[in-house]
């Protein structure tokens, strides 16, 4: 008699894992350990134990180290990667690389944000790394996810991940949201790919229902779906000598938001 | 209800928790000691809970730990603003204002307190890898702190600010001075003065206790020291280490070691990551020190 086989869901990504796995082959997830939940519903994003493997497309990711996490991939021929050209930490020689103009050349340069991604194609192994301790957050995306992400927190992505970026909209979110003048926005069409982050120190993730409010200091916000509304909201408090106001970022449901622990306060005296 | 004292706060506790309730240390670990007597804070672990009054909080992650707090209506708290993560829109914060504000921005130090009173949820991270330290404080116990290194206390406990007497001048010229506060020129002063609270402080790197006995001393690093009892009394020490065959001027002026010297009795905690002071210039003046020529 037919019996069907136990799945294994893993609880970050929802992908399915055949049994007796022990990380999620799509995000590298652990399968055996416990969610990390605060009273407050702010989830740990999953701590990838060293040497995880995790597949994207026909290219494997194996991810090295704990304090500021190594990812290695190795690409397969029909694949590519697209990734800030200074998080590239080694490559074998016969990974080509080309560059991918972005749009909006002059005002992205002055936004401080790169205007060029660098793209790197199987077959062929290469790494990569950003400079501080914190963690890896794998997010697959699947078809018709669009997901926005604080700058310079991106570390790669795959090729089916379509890169463009949103200008922060409104003067006071601009001169008060402390993210800068635009944030990455990636979105899937029709294939489902993987975007990789840095986050500095650790990691937490609360999902927002719809009209829920949370406010966020805006150092340490790092991604949201793009249904999450983020408005500066100046707070009744004056700071620093010259008592001006404070700002946090309003982040409205519904969706997912990411918070990073370890930050540069975006007004510091 | 058994209890046990807890190695690390010191504090009455309730063995039948994996954490203790109050400062978070686990309770099932043997105690790491190195040979010289330090003793290693254990990090707390990840979604250990304390109490405090009606409140409680929860430490998130082990790389940056965030302090998550559940705060009663009844129960208030305060922070520099730099390290507010994130709050609920029901947490009620304010200003608290403190006195000394030139003498404050002049050293660099934060002019204005955030007050959070509860109900409500918010959470609080530095920006170093490191661990949270939590210190309850009974009533009438008074503990110093480095500056920069607070992150958060309860509203029972006061908080004052003292120099810490621990600086030198360097320059060629009394044009060209310049003044060293090595360890900082303010320390935190927090005292619980009506009924115990809680301190949490953020520790770069890991964490290590020692006890001084009466009239023992020991030479740290300046910016090594995390806190101490006010039993402790501490001084500048400068140390010229004897050299064979270098320059003169080498041994007497940037050749050197620039220490604080601690004395006991009291209790004394240090930090694993620390910057050194800067090694240039002669030292023209400096506060009441020690010197060692070896």
């Amino acid at each position: 008699m037919f019996r069907p086989v136990d799945m294994i869901q893993c609880r970050w990504c929802q992908a399915q894992n055949q049994p007796g796995t022990t990380s999620c082959m799509t995000c590298g997830a652990p399968l055996n350990e416990q969610d990390k939940v605060s009273d407050s519903g702010w989830r740990e994003a999953p701590k990838l134990r060293d040497m995880t493997e995790f597949r994207f497309s026909s290219s494997v990711c194996q991810v090295e180290g704990e304090l500021v996490p190594v990812a290695e991939v190795n690409l397969h021929p029909q694949d590519g990667l697209y990734f800030e050209h200074h998080v590239l930490l080694w490559k074998d020689e016969s990974v080509p690389l080309s560059s991918l103009n972005t749009g909006g050349g002059m005002k992205r340069s002055i936004g401080g944000m790169p205007h060029i991604v660098t793209v790197a194609n199987g077959p062929g192994r290469i790494a990569f790394s950003r400079d501080a301790p914190g963690e890896l957050v794998v997010l697959p995306l699947h078809p018709g996810m669009e997901l926005d992400v604080r700058e310079h927190a991106f570390l790669v992505a795959s090729h089916s991940i379509q890169y463009s970026f949103v200008r922060i909209k409104g003067l006071v979110n601009l001169l008060h949201g402390g993210n800068g003048m635009y944030m990455d926005r990636f979105v899937t069409a029709s294939h489902p790919g993987v975007l990789m982050l840095h986050g500095n120190g650790n990691v937490l993730e609360r999902t927002l229902r719809p009209g829920e409010k949370i406010l966020v200091e805006p150092g340490g916000f790092l991604y949201k779906d793009s249904s999450v509304q983020m408005q500066a909201q100046q707070m009744p408090l004056k700071t620093g000598f010259m008592r001006h106001g404070m700002y946090l970022a309003e982040m409205t449901g519904p969706g997912r938001v990411g918070i990073q622990s370890m930050y540069v306060h975006h007004h510091s005296d | 209800m058994n209890t046990y004292i807890c190695r690390y706060c010191r504090q009455p506790s309730d063995p039948d928790q994996a954490t203790c309730p109050l400062c978070g240390a686990p309770v099932d670990v043997r105690s790491v000691v190195s040979d010289a007597g330090w003793v290693e804070q254990p990090p707390i672990r990840d979604m250990a809970r304390l109490q405090f009054g009606q409140s409680h909080c929860q430490i998130a992650g082990t790389t940056v730990p965030v302090a998550e707090f559940n705060l009663s209506p009844n129960d208030w708290m305060y922070f520099s603003h730099h390290v507010l993560l994130w709050t609920d829109t029901q947490a009620q914060l304010s200003n608290m204002s403190m006195r000394g504000g030139w003498k404050r921005m002049m050293a660099g130090l934060p002019l204005i307190m955030v007050e959070a009173r509860g109900p409500g949820h918010l959470a609080l991270s530095d920006n170093h890898a490191g661990e949270v330290v939590a210190l309850p404080l009974q009533h009438g116990q008074q503990m110093w702190v480095r500056e920069h290194r607070f992150l958060c206390a309860t509203g029972n406990i006061s908080y004052d600010w003292t120099s810490t007497d621990v600086w030198y001048v360097t320059g060629q010229d009394r044009d060209d001075e310049e003044t060293h506060y090595p360890m900082g020129q303010f320390g935190d002063v927090f005292t619980a003065r009506d009924a115990p609270g809680l301190l949490l402080l953020h520790a770069p790197g890991n964490t290590f206790i020692r006890d001084l006995q009466p009239g023992q001393s020991l030479l740290i690093q300046p910016s090594s020291l995390l806190y101490r009892d006010v039993s402790v009394r501490l001084n500048l020490h400068l140390e010229y280490p004897r050299n064979r065959g270098f320059a003169f001027w080498s041994n007497r002026w940037s050749y050197r070691n620039i220490w604080v010297r601690l004395h006991g009795p009291g209790r004394v905690a240090v930090q694993s990551v620390y910057e050194p002071p800067e090694d240039t210039e002669v030292i023209r003046r400096h506060s009441h020190a020690t010197t060692h020529h070896w």
